[in-house]
């Protein structure tokens, strides 16, 4: 195997401007980053990209200490930059004249007066790829519809698929934690922006990249949406599950999620929970009947599953080729074995003296691996460093400064 | 503007995936051009071909909604691994290819005879990657342990932190550590690609569909490692903004997002709903509206009860409000929006018709995307791919095909 060699990165030397607030943008950016793209993250002055006051916080809310931020944003390089000031824009268009990418989650009603227009920054550098992410893309009746994350979870079509299942009418849609749709959003900006950057590079050519964050989550429906078309059904969070045991159940110690799709994965089961009288009962003598019975199922798999320890349980399972899986804690992730002799976390400086640990990439390359090289920007604390080889001088910068374009 | 040639054209993909995650990330690539040759198996059909949505309610293997949502544009080639004479042709297929992808359970693949050792012997730069439940063989004290995409969400620890509030773990609706480690997994394979071509050097890489998830929980992850303690399962709600629900709304389990992020956003909420409501101390700030949230949402959800979902979000987009219909499937097939911006793809198929899809939802505007053609029927390909691909004379692929290696 090519060892991971040189200290070589996949993407080094690929210049990427970001204008990112929240997640989206940022999310792309950072896998990127991680890869060895040198980015160049444009803040506004003042309060910065937003997820600098969502936390975590370690204790008091600091901007400079938020754990979304930190995670989102290492390996860049950080500039505080007023875009909505003709100077400001004046900086972004330097940039983008050597920049590979200039990606961004601005809404399209501000695109121009942020001084994003693809076609402007595509003129003066023909290999550009400009890849904007919006709530419903550049075009279509809800362009401009103001959209956060839980409104774009729903516009996708996947809250309404979970919920509290049969008998919770009144429950509402139900969504996942966190900030999703974004994420969602920066996993396909990053796919489309690498695949118009391997274009740029045969070609020269760049392209204006447009990801609707609407479409992405419409895109991972699984079989909900072709119910629809296919037969004129409409999936619902209310549903019975077809098939069981595929479900939770509370142990001793925490949840753990069973899950017997295949027969013989039922009846190894079985024998694991030493072949109890229930488990000969015809109610259950299929996956089918299993989850038709499934009230009565779950209350003596419960039974069984409160003896239990969800460590045990899950090793036991998975001895015997059973995919059941803990409910893990975060605690739990923290301090798996597995995880540890993958390498998985990562532990970055926070930029205030002390660590953090944050999650890897789900990946490794075996030439190029992605790698920590740098924790997130403070907030323009590359501003200098970025702006002098742009063509600023000193004077300039300062006046910059004092006027409030950049910080 | 030049040719548009897609980005990926010319690149050819060795496809051996099956169920979600894998042919996600294929997916991906044929959207991007790529030509993806999915090789199958009638002994060892891909779950998806067996699971409904199936038009008129009728079974088959060429007639699933699953399936043919996420193998759109790309080829079937039947072989029968078992045979040694199909294991020749799986090789060749390789050698012809740039990229191979695969998702077994960690190390069959490998014990096939295909590992990345076996593989880049065929093609000195294959890029080759593995998406497995806990990542390559070897790699972890778990990493041979069964993996089904339902078992990945609470794996992951998303369950533990979604959920309503005093509720058990839930799910998220979908299988959606699959999906995300398929865009991870392409993201990660177009970085080896743009690699390879200013080195001339492949690569191997190992993914893991556990850490994929992960990768999207910092929120959940930093909270531990930063404060010491896990958020509580919360349902729609969110720790900073408030309101921040999911409202039922006049209509059958019809239900409406709406969020602000601001005080302008709240203010011009409350004016919708009542102008009283604006002066309301208990939701004055953020902090009163967070600490005030049952009142608030008890107040929004009256208002919006008598309402569609709908009306909600037409009267609260006009002033400036996130408030988005939870759109089910019929909602997204019938949408003005998403029919407006020919995202849906519509192709002939020859078992069932033309049925709609979810379609690709980023655009290059340079080099435009198009799904090509609907899904392969199984082995719908595998004449093509040994004449014109592999070069296989007739008389050959007929020896293959009496010899049964090609089913």
């Amino acid at each position: 195997m090519p060892g991971p060699g040189n200290g070589i990165d996949a993407l080094a030397g690929i210049r990427v401007v970001e204008c990112g607030d929240m997640v989206a943008a940022p999310f792309a950016a950072k896998q990127l980053a991680d890869l060895g793209a040198e980015v160049i993250k444009i803040e506004p002055l003042g309060r910065g990209d937003a997820a600098r006051h969502r936390g975590p916080f370690a204790g008091t809310v600091d901007p400079e200490r938020s754990g979304l931020f930190l995670y989102l944003n290492t390996n860049k390089h950080g500039i505080a930059v007023d875009l909505e000031r003709p100077e400001g824009r004046e900086i972004l268009r330097r940039l983008a004249r050597d920049a590979d990418l200039v990606i961004h989650d601005v809404a399209p009603a501000r695109i121009e007066a942020c001084g994003l227009d693809d076609a402007a920054l595509r003129a003066e550098n023909p290999r550009l790829v400009v890849t904007s992410i919006s709530p419903f893309g550049l075009g279509g009746p809800n362009r401009d519809r103001r959209m956060h994350d839980l409104n774009l979870w729903a516009a996708g079509g996947v809250a309404s698929l979970n919920g509290g299942g049969p008998g919770s009418e009144d429950m509402p849609p139900l969504k996942g934690f966190g900030q999703q749709a974004g994420f969602q959003a920066g996993l396909n900006a990053a796919v489309a922006s690498l695949g118009a950057l391997y274009a740029s590079l045969g070609s020269g050519e760049g392209q204006l990249v447009e990801v609707s964050m609407q479409e992405c989550l419409t895109s991972i429906l699984e079989m909900a949406y072709e119910f629809y078309p296919y037969m004129g059904l409409t999936a619902s969070r209310l549903g019975h599950k077809p098939i069981q045991p595929l479900d939770f159940l509370e142990c001793k110690d925490g949840w753990i999620f069973i899950c017997c799709v295949e027969e013989h994965q039922w009846q190894r089961f079985v024998e694991l929970a030493g072949s109890p009288e229930w488990a000969t009962m015809e109610l259950f003598e299929n996956r089918l009947t299993r989850a038709a019975n499934w009230d009565a199922l779950q209350i003596f798999l419960g039974e069984y599953a409160a003896e239990q320890t969800v460590e045990e349980l899950y090793h036991a399972a998975q001895a015997r080729r059973i995919p059941f899986a803990p409910v893990s804690t975060m605690g739990d992730l923290l301090g798996s074995e597995h995880l540890k002799s993958r390498g998985f976390f990562a532990t970055v400086d926070d930029g205030r003296g002390g660590e953090v640990v944050i999650p890897g990439a789900p990946y490794r390359h075996s030439a190029t691996p992605w790698r920590i090289r740098k924790r997130a920007p403070r907030l323009g604390e590359d501003t200098d460093r970025v702006l002098a080889p742009l063509g600023y001088e000193p004077g300039e910068i300062a006046r910059l400064r004092a006027s409030g374009v950049i910080g | 503007m030049s040719a548009a040639r897609k980005p990926l054209e010319g690149i050819r993909v060795a496809d051996f995936t099956w169920v979600w995650a894998g042919p996600f990330c294929s997916l991906q690539l044929a959207h991007l051009g790529a030509e993806v040759v999915r090789v199958e198996s009638a002994s060892r059909t891909c779950v998806t071909r067996l699971l409904p949505p199936w038009p008129d309610g009728q079974p088959g293997v060429n007639r699933s909604g699953y399936f043919n949502q996420y193998n759109q544009g790309k080829r079937s080639l039947t072989l029968n691994l078992k045979d040694p004479q199909a294991m020749e042709v799986a090789r060749d297929l390789i050698r012809a290819s740039d990229i191979v992808v695969e998702n077994f359970a960690a190390g069959v693949f490998e014990r096939m005879g295909l590992g990345y050792e076996a593989c880049r012997a065929l093609r000195p730069d294959i890029v080759m990657i593995s998406l497995s439940g806990y990542g390559a063989a070897g790699s972890g004290p778990e990493s041979e342990y069964v993996s089904y995409g339902p078992a990945q969400v609470p794996l992951s620890g998303f369950s533990s932190l979604t959920g309503y509030r005093g509720w058990r773990p839930m799910h998220i609706g979908i299988s959606y550590g699959d999906p995300t480690a398929g865009l991870e997994g392409a993201a990660a394979v177009l970085a080896a690609l743009i690699h390879r071509r200013r080195t001339g050097e492949g690569q191997y890489i190992d993914l893991s569909q556990w850490e994929s998830t992960m990768a999207l929980l910092p929120e959940g992850i930093l909270s531990q490692t930063m404060t010491g303690e896990a958020p509580e399962r919360d349902g729609n709600r969110d720790p900073v903004w408030a309101p921040h629900a999911i409202y039922r709304c006049a209509g059958e389990d019809r239900w409406v997002s709406i969020v602000t992020a601001s005080d302008e956003e709240w203010r011009a909420l409350a004016r919708a709903i009542d102008p009283s409501l604006a002066g309301d101390a208990r939701f004055a700030t953020a902090e009163l509206r967070k600490h005030n949230e049952d009142a608030l949402d008890a107040t929004i959800g009256v208002w919006c009860a008598t309402r569609s979902p709908e009306e909600v979000t037409t009267i609260l987009q006009a002033t400036g409000v996130a408030a988005f219909t939870a759109m089910n499937a019929k909602d997204l097939h019938d949408d003005a929006h998403l029919g407006s911006r020919d995202y849906f793809v519509e192709l002939p198929h020859p078992e069932i018709g033309t049925r709609r899809h979810m379609g690709i939802p980023y655009r290059l505007h340079g080099t435009p995307l198009r799904v090509w053609r609907a899904a392969p029927c199984l082995g719908q390909d595998t004449d093509y791919v040994l004449r014109e691909v592999l070069g296989y004379a007739d008389d050959r692929i007929a020896g293959l095909r009496e010899a049964g290696a090609l089913t």
